[in-house]
């Protein structure tokens, strides 16, 4: 017997971020281990960080069906025995390392304990999906980051992550949803448009009140964003 | 280029006469572009070399307040990785800065690359305003109000009250310590602001702008009257963000902003009387 997968939208919105999820959930595990080898062979610096990390981020660049535009580790902070922060990360069409000014000139610690891809990881335990924000420390456009908080025991030691524009998700999701209904928008925790198949509904806009009262809400399985039907 | 004149800036003046001449060709008129567009198509490009390019970066940095007297630079080989030029073209970068008195190199055990003692960013910044005219001045403002006012604007329409908090209590943590780490809290809180936004243009332009203007609030924020008066006025901002209320939060940054320019340019009349 064999069962249907109903392809609802929330079904469609949550496997197509839920690869991701997948993706990471799946070599934090091995880089982990690793870390913790590295760790009893001496002090964990961001040089010895990279190493680990590069070939599980440009892995993830080839090895799903998404977009990706980001990819790599964020230390916890105080976690490294030479800065107080660190973001082992790759992006842009070139995979290029991220050097970031603050990092390599001034060398002070950047503070991303309050930001969304951060903060909800280290707090739930759980992959999360975050934004979609402007991301002014790293891709400087409107982007989703999926983040999955990392853990030697009972220690938390950053998380992996990967980033995604909106401007790519809107090309892959918007077909796909259409078929569904004329307004159908995928919407964060907060009522953020992420995206919409309705040319009225503004991706960045927060939709709430009376306006939201009038839509059937569906949520995603596995992560905080939900479906909205009009 | 429509950076405020600094030290060792090519005035901006430069651009406009471009401008002029290319905007006079007439087969753009006939095949019914828009003139001024295309005439921005073809501005020159700028011929500056990347060593050039390396000395500016560094010199705004150090002009700027970002690297500070004394401070070690990062190795040749890291700003050449960082920068993603040639060793080289660091060296000849770093040699032009030596010149320029801004960076000394030391020898031997401990040695390498430094910010000068003398550079001091409130020095740099006061000759920079004293060379600057109140047009150029008032111009920057305008921009810089534009789009500050349109973050906010749309921010108020997006953000939620959540995010706003978490920006306030960043600002009321700094406030009350040295300048240089409260001017840094600053800007990122106006960064942070514009991102609420949702528009990356917007923040994009927002970060460039507070980069270049922050030196001069620095000079404002000297007086620990301006820094509580700053201090407010973001509070009443965010709280207009967080109320929803588009209009009194463009009007409060409108208030801050006219604010700023008529101390400066008081402050720029004292520097030239001196």
């Amino acid at each position: 017997m064999t069962t249907t997968h109903v392809e609802t939208p929330a079904v469609i919105v949550a496997d197509y971020f839920g690869q991701a999820i997948d993706e990471l959930e799946g070599w934090k595990a091995r880089f982990a281990t690793e870390l913790a080898a590295a760790r009893a062979r001496g002090p964990v610096t961001t040089d010895v960080l990279d190493a680990l990390v590069a070939p599980y981020a440009l892995r993830t660049f080839d090895a799903l069906a998404l977009p990706v535009y980001g990819s790599g580790f964020i230390a916890a902070l105080d976690s490294l025995s030479d800065a107080r922060s660190h973001l082992a990360w790759w992006q842009g069409a070139d995979r290029g390392k991220l050097v970031l000014a603050a990092q390599s000139v001034n060398k002070e610690a950047i503070d991303y304990s309050e930001l969304e891809w951060y903060r909800v990881p280290h707090q739930t335990g759980e992959a999360h999906v975050a934004g979609p924000y402007v991301d002014y420390l790293c891709s400087d456009e409107y982007t989703i980051t999926i983040a999955s908080p990392v853990f030697l025991d009972d220690e938390f030691v950053g998380v992996a992550g990967l980033d995604l524009l909106i401007d790519q998700v809107e090309r892959d999701l918007t077909p796909k949803l259409a078929p569904h209904g004329a307004d159908i928008s995928i919407v964060n925790g907060v009522g953020r448009v992420l995206l919409s198949t309705s040319p009225h509904r503004e991706t960045g806009d927060t939709v709430r009140g009376a306006e939201l009262d009038a839509l059937t809400r569906t949520e995603c399985p596995g992560m905080a964003l939900a479906v909205l039907a009009g | 280029m429509s950076t405020i004149a600094g030290p060792g800036h090519t005035p901006p003046i430069a651009d406009v006469r471009h401008n002029e001449a290319m905007s006079t060709g007439r087969t753009s008129h006939r095949a019914g572009r828009p003139a001024r567009l295309l005439s921005a198509v073809f501005q020159p490009i700028g011929d500056e070399g990347r060593a050039a390019l390396v000395e500016r970066r560094i010199s705004e940095a150090i002009t700027g307040g970002v690297l500070h007297a004394g401070e070690r630079l990062p190795s040749e080989h890291d700003l050449a990785q960082a920068f993603g030029v040639a060793p080289a073209t660091v060296r000849e970068g770093l040699l032009a800065l030596r010149t320029r008195g801004l960076v000394v190199t030391r020898r031997g055990r401990g040695g390498g690359s430094f910010v000068a003692d003398s550079a001091d960013p409130t020095a740099f910044t006061q000759a920079a305003l004293r060379t600057t005219t109140r047009v150029t001045l008032r111009d920057a403002a305008t921009h810089y109000l534009a789009i500050t006012r349109a973050c906010v604007e749309l921010a108020a329409r997006r953000a939620d009250p959540s995010e706003v908090e978490l920006i306030r209590a960043r600002i009321h943590r700094a406030h009350g310590g040295d300048l240089r780490s409260w001017r840094r809290i600053v800007d990122d809180a106006v960064i942070e602001l514009a991102a609420l936004s949702q528009s990356a243009r917007l923040t994009r332009e927002q970060m460039r702008l507070q980069a270049e203007l922050s030196p001069f609030f620095a000079l404002v924020d000297r007086e620990p009257a301006e820094q509580q008066r700053r201090l407010d006025a973001l509070d009443a901002i965010l709280d207009a963000v967080t109320a929803a209320d588009a209009d009194t939060a463009g009007h409060l940054v409108a208030d801050a902003v006219a604010h700023d320019v008529s101390w400066l340019v008081d402050y720029r009349a004292r520097l030239e009387a001196q």
